[in-house]
């Protein structure tokens, strides 16, 4: 008991009991703060990586390390004003060095705030391992993923619950020949529909960001696009249509929605991204730099 | 080996002979003759006093002076981490003499049984986190104590018939079937998709808490020596 005890006292040095991101300073660096299990379920339904969300299930407890990069974005996010147009940050560095457990910490300061978090756990989710690709009705040369976008609305309305019901749509817009969404409904309506046919489901999260990005610089809310490995994006696929001919991004629905949200005409928000090698396609295991991974 | 024609192996003193139909021929030999002793790979005999050994330590230590040492083999170390028993298992497990890959699994299912229970340990309420055992080692050696059989079965055939007779066993060949028996199970009475340290801690686990299809099979064993009580006579060693 005596023994055990000490062990913990020791132990302490490495915690912190500062769980509010906003008050991280330069002297909580190095050090790990917990975060409740009711927040990471509400937070990070699908943001964080396997590994860690083992150590979760074994230790009980969720405790992200406070990293120094992970710092200075957080000083960056306080003093930028929100009139400009969007700042693009891309955390970068070699495997296992901590860049996804970096974007959590940013998601979960941005949550805290009370900011609008577009979290995409993997892109290279989007670009590989796709069972059903389904021609777009919307544009005829574009594929759809179904199940993609259609896991990725239901982790999206977990986490974005109350603002679902503010933001309303300024556009009528029609799914299929029948069913519409009307002007002026709740953003929740949108996502209801990519739920319950989930052939509208890549539509559907194309029109959710194409509202969010239209809406974020009025000032009501602030946005944050938070995207892991935003290098498949511009990479390769290992998809291929019916004639086996390969598919580019650019012909997915939701990687072409993707990519224009990450070119910085709006304001009122910041785009965090990371590179990343693991899930990457035909990229050497040593590459890490952003040259070599974004390859412009 | 050397081929023979036999009807059961005879535990001898000497294990490393068959008998064949004309004469012994040696099965298993070494390039050390008898007067090489074992090298001492127990740090903590070296680290006593000449005053702290017992006799007989005494006297092994003053052979050590006359007599040569058999090299070391890379398997064997000094250091905390290593044990003899989980060293075996490895060996036990290994395919191919793909040691880095039974290595590997072995690690990996010291550290399941580990997160399995601190999984249990953080869960469990206060009173009850004292008998939540989390140590992966003393889990290893507790389930294959509960495995190994007390009394084992040879066939002996007389006039004819061949019959199950129960019969002692030593300690070395108790570790074995315990092994054994755990290595089997896990291979074939699994899904086709659960990898082997998943399944190995599940038993081992099953093991440490005296229940599982091991200690089913030791029990049967015991019951099937039982039963044959009657031949125990037909064993003339």
């Amino acid at each position: 008991r005596d023994a055990q005890s000490s062990a913990e006292g020791s132990r302490a040095v490495f915690r912190t009991a500062e769980s509010d991101p906003a008050n991280h300073g330069e002297l909580h660096e190095g050090r790990h703060y917990n975060i409740a299990l009711q927040e990471v379920r509400a937070v990070f339904p699908h943001g964080l990586p396997s590994p860690f969300q083992q150590q979760i299930k074994t230790f009980n407890e969720a405790s992200v390390m406070v990293r120094k990069p992970a710092l200075e974005l957080l000083t960056y996010l306080k003093s930028s004003s929100f009139a400009n147009p969007v700042i693009r940050y891309v955390i970068y560095g070699e495997k296992g060095t901590g860049k996804t457990m970096t974007l959590c910490h940013v998601v979960h300061y941005c949550a805290r705030q009370g900011w609008l978090v577009l979290h995409v756990p993997d892109a290279h989710l989007w670009v590989k391992n796709c069972r059903q690709l389904m021609q777009s009705s919307y544009k005829k040369d574009r594929l759809d993923q179904p199940l993609q976008a259609s896991s990725w609305l239901k982790n999206f309305k977990i986490t974005n619950e109350h603002f679902l019901k503010e933001i309303k749509t300024q556009r009528k817009y029609m799914w299929g020949k029948r069913e519409c969404t009307e002007e002026g409904r709740p953003l929740g309506e949108v996502v209801e529909q990519g739920l319950a046919r989930v052939r509208d489901a890549s539509d559907a999260v194309g029109v959710v960001l194409r509202e969010l990005k239209q809406q974020s610089g009025l000032g009501a809310f602030r946005l944050l696009v938070a995207v892991d490995g935003v290098n498949a994006l511009w990479g390769r696929t290992t998809l291929r249509k019916e004639d086996k001919s390969p598919v580019s991004p650019e012909e997915l629905t939701l990687v072409h929605n993707l990519r224009k949200m990450m070119v910085n005409d709006w304001n009122g928000g910041a785009v965090v991204t990371t590179l990343s090698q693991t899930g990457s396609l035909f990229k050497p295991s040593s590459a890490y730099l952003p040259h070599e991974l974004l390859g412009k | 080996m050397y081929a023979c024609k036999f009807y059961i192996k005879i535990p001898r003193k000497n294990k490393n002979y068959f008998i064949t139909s004309r004469r012994l021929t040696q099965v298993r030999w070494s390039r050390y003759n008898a007067q090489y002793l074992e090298p001492e790979v127990n740090r903590e005999l070296l680290q006593k006093s000449w005053d702290e050994l017992s006799e007989e330590e005494k006297a092994e230590q003053e052979l050590k002076a006359v007599r040569p040492i058999k090299a070391a083999p890379s398997n064997v170390t000094s250091s905390v981490f290593s044990d003899p028993m989980i060293s075996k298992f490895t060996n036990m497990m290994m395919r191919d003499g793909n040691k880095v890959l039974a290595r590997s699994l072995m690690a990996q299912t010291l550290e399941a049984i580990k997160r399995k229970q601190l999984e249990k340990y953080h869960q469990a309420p206060e009173h009850e986190k004292d008998k939540i055992e989390c140590n992966p080692y003393v889990i290893f050696h507790e389930a294959l104590k509960n495995c190994q059989p007390v009394i084992g079965l040879c066939s002996i055939t007389r006039g004819g018939k061949t019959y199950q007779v129960p019969v002692p066993l030593t300690d070395n060949r108790k570790r074995f079937l315990a092994m054994k028996w755990l290595i089997t199970e896990c291979r074939e009475n699994k899904h086709r998709r659960t990898l082997m340290p998943e399944k190995l801690s599940q038993e081992l686990l099953q093991a440490f808490h005296n229940e599982g299809a091991i200690i089913k099979k030791k029990h049967v064993l015991h019951k099937m020596a039982e039963s044959n009580r009657a031949y125990a006579h037909f064993r003339w060693w």
